[in-house]
C-alpha cells in the first residue's frame, strides 16, 4: 500500500469515556475481528486491564478499511492507556502518530485528563479530531460538550461525530474523518532508516519484540540494525504487523506501524524511545521527541520467602522489557533482607507492577510504603538524594531537607469546592487558584507536596467529590520542608522498613495513628509487643499488642483430624505469608499501612 | 456380595502384599468402633457434619447399606468401645434403632463402654428401653444451652421441659453414665448467661460434661451467614471460668473441652485421642487403621451404592508423629512417651527439638513422669504449638 493511504492514529480520552470501546468497534467495522473473537475490549490484553476496565499496556492493531471513496486504506491503531500515570506512555503513542482521535463523554464532558492528553497531542503536532460519545445516554448533552470544547480546547466541533461507541452507531463517520483529515505519513522511502521504538514485550522464544514506527526509509528481515542511543547490533530475524495477531512480512515500509524480533538477549539493549536504522547506512541523528521518564514514586519489593529473591530479580527484568519506566536496584532491609528499590511513574504503576509479579510471575511480595525523592542537604555541604526513609542520615548531619512539589489541577462541580479544598488543606496543599470553567464547574490549582499525593489522594478525591472530581498534575520543582524521619518499634527493635519521612508539625498525630493501625494488622503472638514511633530515640507515641491468648480447637474427634489438620496448615501458610523480623511476625500489609490513614487520624 | 469390592481387597490395592496379613491380624486388635448416623430431625446452625433431614425411607436403605459394610469390614468380636454418632442417632424411629442395634449385637461381647448420641425431642421411652436391651451404657446428649434464646439462636428445637422429661426417663430406664454437651460463645453470648448454662447443666447431674467454644465452620449455616467468632478475651475468660467451676464440683478436666466424674472419662474417645486405631462405619465416618486413614464414599448416595467403597488417605511416618501429639496434647496427661518410642523409634525431641525446647521454655509444654503434655496456658494455645511442629518438621 502507497504511503498516501496510511493513517497512524490514537484514541486520547479521559479514563471511563469510552476509548477502548471505541477500538473495539473500529476493529469490528473494518472486519479485522470478527464478531466472534470479539471479546469485549479486545485490546486490552491482560487480565488485569480487563478486571480494572484499563489500559496500561500499548498495543498497535493494523486495520484495513474501504472508504466512501472507493478507496482502500491502511489504519494503524495505537491504543494509548488513560491514567494520570502513564502519561509517558501516551506521550510515546502519540510521537508514533499522526493524528489523534479525541473521546469525550456527552454526559460528563471534559475533564482534567481530557485537557492534558489534547495538550500533550498538540505538542507532538497531531491532527485532533474531537468525537462525542455515549450520545445514547439520556444524560447526554452533546451540544453543550461541543461548545465546552470549542471554549476550552478551541477545537472546531462543528463537524465533530456524535457517536455511541457501546452501540455502533456513527462510527462510521469517525473512520471517514480518519481518512479524511488525518495526514497521511510524511518520510522518505530512499532516506536512511529511522524506526521509533515506541514499545517492546519479550517473547521466551524470540527474544525481544519491538515495536515501531518507520519515520523514514524501510527495513526488511535480514538487515542489519543498529539501535542508536546503545550502539547495540542485531540481524532482524522476523518483522511483522499485527491485526491484532501479528502476520509475518517481509519488508516494514516508510509510514508503516509494525513489529520486528533480531534474536535479542540483552534487556539492556533496547530502550523504549530508541531510534532503529540500518548498521550498512546509518541515519545520522536519532528522531527527537523521546524523553527518559523518572520515576516519581519509590518503593521496597522483598520477597516474603528469602529464597525467591533470584525469582524477582528475573521478573523485574522481564517487566522492565515492557515497561520503559520502571526502575529498579538490589537494597537490603535489616527488616526484610534482600530485595529491590524499586520506582514507577506513579501509584496505580506501582500496584500494576506489584500485582503482575504476583499474578504472573507467583510471587509473594512484601511492599514497603511508597515514597519520594528527598534532597537532603548535609552540614557539609554535600547533597543526597534519599529514595528510602531507611537511608535518612543522622539529624545531627542534615542542614536541611527538601521535598518534591506538584502544581496539581482538580476539576470539580460547584457543590464539591468545599469538600476538596479540605482535602488538599488536610494534605499540606497550597492554594494558588480557581478557574471557572463554565456553569458549574470549576478547575481548583493547588500547590502540594508529592509525598501527600501518592499514596490514597485519588481515593480520597473520589470519594470527597462522590466521583465528580479528576486530577491532573506536574511536576513544578523542589521546596524546603520540616521534615523528620519516623521510625517505628516493634518489640524494642526498629524495622527499617516502616520508617517514614513526614512533616515535623503532623508528627505526633501520625505515630499515634501508625501505631493504632499495627496494632489492628499485627495478628496477636505469644507474647506482648510494644509498638512505639519514635523520632531521633524519642517516642512520640506507643501502643501494645496482647499477647495470644486462646487458639485451640474447641473439638477434635476421630472424624475431625483430617479437616483439623487443613484448618492448622491454613494457620501455618498463613504465617508463611508474614514476615518474622525478630521475634515479631508481621503481615504484609503492614509495611504499607504507615501511610494509610482514616481521616480520623488527621484530626 | 459381586461386584462390591471387599475390605481384604482394599487392602490388597492399597499396600503391599507383605503387610496384608500383618494388617489382616490387627483388625482383630482394633478395640473401638465409630458408627456415623447422618440424619437429624432439623439442622442445627452450628454444625457441619454429614446430616441430612431423616426421611424413612432413605433410613431403611441407609440400615441395609451398614448391614453390608458391617458383614464386609467384619470388626473383632470383642470390641472395647462401640459409639453411635451423628448427625442425631436418635432420629431413627424405634424399629430403625432396633435393626440398628441388632447389627451390632456380636460384636459388644465385651464391651466396656457403649455410647449413642441423643437429642432431647427424639427421644422416646421405647428407644430408651431398646438402648438398654441393647448393652448401651452410656449416653450422651445434646443439650447445648438452657437457654430458650440461645437454643432459637443455634436451631435447636427443643425446650427445657424436653430435657427434663428426658432425664427423668433415663433415670428411670436406669442409665448412669450421662454425657452432656454444651456450646459457649455464641454471638453476643455473655458471661453471666455461660455461668447460667453451667448452673442448669450441673443440676441435671451429668457423670461427662464436654463444653465447647462455637467454631463457627465453612459449611455450616453459621459460616454461611457470616457470623463472626467472639472477642478472644471474653472467649478465654468464659473457658477459664468454665474449667475452674468444673474442677470445684469435682470434675476431671481430662481434655480440652472435656470433663469427667472420677472414673467416668470416654474410653472411646480417649482411645481416639492416644491415637489407637478405630473402625469407621457409615457415610459421614473417618476410620483409621495404621498407616490408613479412610472416609467413604463422598455423598449418602454414592454410599449407599458402594457401601465398602474406602477414600483412604496415606500417612507417613512423620504424619503419624505429628498427628499423634496433635490428639494426644489434647489430653490432660499428655502423651505417653514410651508408647511414642515404641511406635516410631524416636521421642517427640528427636522430631520437633526446636518447638519441644521452646514450649518447655515458654512453660507451655511439660515433661515429667515419661509424660509429655501441655500446661495449662499451653492448652489453651495449642494450635500456636502444634504450627510450630508443623513448620519445624515440614508436616
Amino acid at each position: 500500500m502507497d504511503q498516501k493511504h496510511i493513517r497512524n492514529f490514537c484514541i486520547i480520552a479521559h479514563i471511563d469515556h469510552g476509548k477502548s470501546t471505541l477500538a473495539d468497534r473500529i476493529l469490528e467495522l473494518t472486519e479485522t475481528v470478527s464478531e466472534r473473537d470479539m471479546k469485549a475490549q479486545l485490546l486490552d490484553e491482560m487480565d488485569l486491564e480487563r478486571e480494572r476496565g484499563i489500559t496500561i499496556k500499548l498495543n498497535a492493531v493494523q486495520l484495513k478499511y474501504k472508504a466512501e471513496n472507493g478507496e482502500e486504506y491502511l489504519f494503524n491503531l495505537i491504543d494509548t492507556p488513560g491514567h494520570v500515570d502513564f502519561s509517558y506512555e501516551v506521550s510515546r503513542s502519540l510521537a508514533a502518530c499522526e493524528g489523534a482521535v479525541l473521546v469525550v463523554d456527552a454526559t460528563q464532558g471534559v475533564q482534567a485528563q481530557t485537557l492534558a492528553n489534547t495538550y500533550l497531542a498538540l505538542d507532538n503536532d497531531l491532527e485532533i479530531l474531537p468525537v462525542i460519545n455515549k450520545i445514547d445516554m439520556n444524560n447526554a448533552m452533546p451540544e453543550e460538550v461541543k461548545q465546552e470544547i470549542e471554549s476550552i480546547i478551541g477545537l472546531d466541533c462543528s463537524d465533530a461525530p456524535l457517536i455511541s461507541a457501546r452501540t455502533g452507531l456513527n462510527v462510521e463517520s469517525v473512520l471517514e474523518q480518519i481518512v479524511t483529515k488525518i495526514p497521511s505519513p510524511s518520510g522518505d522511502p530512499s532516506h536512511p532508516l529511522q524506526a521509533l521504538v515506541f514499545d517492546s514485550f519479550y517473547d521466551s522464544y524470540r527474544g525481544v519484540i519491538a515495536l515501531i514506527r518507520i519515520r523514514e526509509g524501510s527495513l526488511s528481515v535480514g538487515d542489519k540494525v543498529r539501535l542508536m542511543a546503545t550502539g547495540a547490533e542485531y540481524e532482524v530475524t522476523e518483522l511483522g504487523i499485527r491485526n491484532p495477531r501479528e502476520v509475518p512480512l517481509q519488508t516494514l515500509q516508510c509510514g508503516d506501524v509494525g513489529w520486528f524480533a533480531a534474536s535479542i538477549k540483552s534487556i539492556q539493549d533496547v530502550r523504549v524511545g530508541d531510534t532503529v536504522t540500518l548498521a550498512s547506512s546509518p541515519a545520522d541523528v536519532p528522531l527527537e521527541g523521546y524523553r527518559k521518564m523518572n520515576p516519581m514514586v519509590y518503593c521496597g519489593l522483598y520477597p516474603s520467602d528469602a529464597a525467591k529473591y533470584e525469582d524477582l530479580h528475573e521478573a523485574l527484568d522481564k517487566l522492565k522489557l515492557n515497561d520503559a519506566s520502571l526502575q529498579y536496584e538490589p537494597e537490603t532491609s535489616q527488616a526484610l533482607g534482600f530485595g529491590f528499590r524499586c520506582g514507577f511513574l506513579g501509584l496505580l504503576h506501582m500496584d500494576v507492577i506489584q500485582e503482575r509479579l504476583e499474578r504472573e510471575y507467583d510471587l509473594d511480595l512484601i511492599c514497603t510504603a511508597p515514597s519520594v525523592i528527598y534532597k537532603v542537604f548535609l552540614t557539609d555541604g554535600t547533597v543526597l538524594e534519599i529514595d528510602n526513609p531507611a537511608k535518612m542520615p543522622d539529624a545531627s548531619k542534615i542542614d536541611h531537607i527538601e521535598e518534591p512539589y506538584v502544581k496539581a489541577d482538580i476539576m470539580t462541580s460547584d457543590a464539591y469546592i468545599g469538600a476538596v479544598m479540605e482535602l488538599c488543606a488536610n494534605k499540606r496543599g497550597i492554594y494558588s487558584g480557581m478557574d471557572v470553567i463554565d456553569n458549574g464547574r470549576n478547575m481548583l490549582t493547588y500547590e502540594m507536596p508529592l509525598s501527600e499525593i501518592i499514596y490514597d489522594f485519588f481515593d480520597r478525591l473520589k470519594s470527597c467529590s462522590k466521583g465528580y472530581a479528576s486530577l491532573d498534575y506536574e511536576l513544578i520543582g523542589y521546596r524546603k520542608e520540616d521534615l523528620v524521619r519516623m521510625d517505628i518499634l516493634l518489640n524494642g527493635e526498629t524495622v527499617d522498613a516502616l520508617s517514614v519521612i513526614i512533616h515535623r508539625s503532623e508528627a505526633y498525630q501520625r505515630g499515634s495513628g501508625i501505631t493504632i493501625r499495627l496494632k489492628e494488622l499485627i495478628p496477636r503472638q505469644q507474647f506482648e509487643i510494644p509498638v512505639q514511633a519514635a523520632i531521633g530515640g524519642k517516642v512520640i507515641a506507643r501502643t501494645n499488642i496482647k499477647s495470644l491468648r486462646k487458639n485451640v480447637l474447641a473439638k477434635c474427634y476421630g472424624g475431625d483430624i483430617s479437616r483439623k489438620r487443613k484448618l492448622l496448615e491454613k494457620q501455618k501458610e498463613g504465617k508463611k505469608r508474614m514476615k518474622a523480623v525478630g521475634s515479631v511476625v508481621i503481615p504484609q500489609e503492614a509495611f504499607m499501612s504507615v501511610l494509610s490513614m482514616d481521616d480520623n487520624d488527621r484530626r | 456380595m459381586p461386584g462390591i469390592p471387599g475390605i481384604a481387597l482394599w487392602y490388597h490395592e492399597a499396600m503391599n502384599p507383605t503387610h496384608t496379613s500383618k494388617q489382616q491380624i490387627d483388625r482383630e486388635a482394633i478395640p473401638s468402633l465409630y458408627l456415623h448416623v447422618p440424619f437429624c430431625a432439623s439442622i442445627c446452625y452450628y454444625c457441619d457434619f454429614a446430616r441430612q433431614i431423616y426421611r424413612r425411607e432413605t433410613v431403611d436403605a441407609w440400615l441395609k447399606a451398614i448391614q453390608t459394610e458391617l458383614e464386609s469390614v467384619q470388626p473383632s468380636h470383642s470390641l472395647e468401645t462401640i459409639y453411635i454418632g451423628g448427625g442425631t442417632p436418635s432420629s431413627l424411629s424405634e424399629d430403625q434403632l432396633e435393626t440398628l442395634l441388632c447389627l451390632l449385637d456380636s460384636y459388644r461381647t465385651e464391651t466396656k463402654e457403649y455410647t449413642v448420641e441423643l437429642n432431647p425431642e427424639t427421644v422416646s421411652e421405647e428407644k430408651l428401653n431398646c438402648l438398654k436391651r441393647h448393652g448401651v451404657n452410656r449416653l450422651s446428649i445434646g443439650i447445648q444451652s438452657g437457654d430458650e434464646a440461645l437454643l432459637a439462636r443455634m436451631n435447636r428445637k427443643h425446650t427445657k421441659a424436653d430435657i427434663h422429661r428426658l432425664v427423668v426417663q433415663i433415670n428411670a430406664c436406669g442409665f448412669s453414665n450421662i454425657s452432656m454437651d454444651l456450646i459457649y460463645g455464641l454471638p453476643n453470648e455473655t458471661m453471666k448467661q455461660v455461668e447460667a448454662d453451667l448452673n442448669y447443666v450441673l443440676d441435671l447431674k451429668p457423670t461427662h460434661l464436654s463444653l465447647y467454644s462455637l467454631s463457627i465452620e465453612p459449611g455450616s449455616v453459621f459460616g454461611k451467614q457470616g457470623v463472626q467468632p467472639i472477642d478472644e478475651d471474653l472467649e478465654a475468660e468464659m473457658y477459664e471460668s468454665i474449667v475452674r467451676r468444673l474442677l470445684q464440683e469435682g470434675y476431671e478436666h481430662y481434655e480440652v473441652s472435656n470433663f469427667a466424674r472420677p472414673g467416668k472419662q470416654s474410653i472411646h474417645n480417649r482411645n481416639v485421642w492416644q491415637y489407637k486405631d478405630f473402625i469407621g462405619i457409615g457415610y459421614g465416618a473417618w476410620g483409621k487403621e495404621g498407616n490408613v486413614r479412610y472416609d467413604h464414599a463422598g455423598s449418602l448416595q454414592a454410599y449407599l451404592k458402594n457401601p465398602c467403597y474406602r477414600e483412604k488417605v496415606l500417612l507417613s511416618d512423620l504424619e503419624r508423629q505429628f498427628e499423634t501429639l496433635m490428639m494426644g496434647l489434647r489430653l490432660s496427661e499428655g502423651v505417653f512417651l514410651k508408647q511414642y518410642q515404641e511406635q516410631f523409634g524416636c521421642l517427640p525431641a528427636d522430631t520437633f527439638p526446636v518447638s519441644i525446647a521452646k514450649g518447655i521454655r515458654r512453660g507451655y509444654l511439660e515433661e515429667e513422669k515419661d509424660m509429655l503434655r501441655c500446661t495449662g496456658q499451653g492448652m489453651e494455645l495449642l494450635n500456636s504449638i502444634l504450627v510450630e511442629f508443623m513448620e519445624e518438621a515440614e508436616v
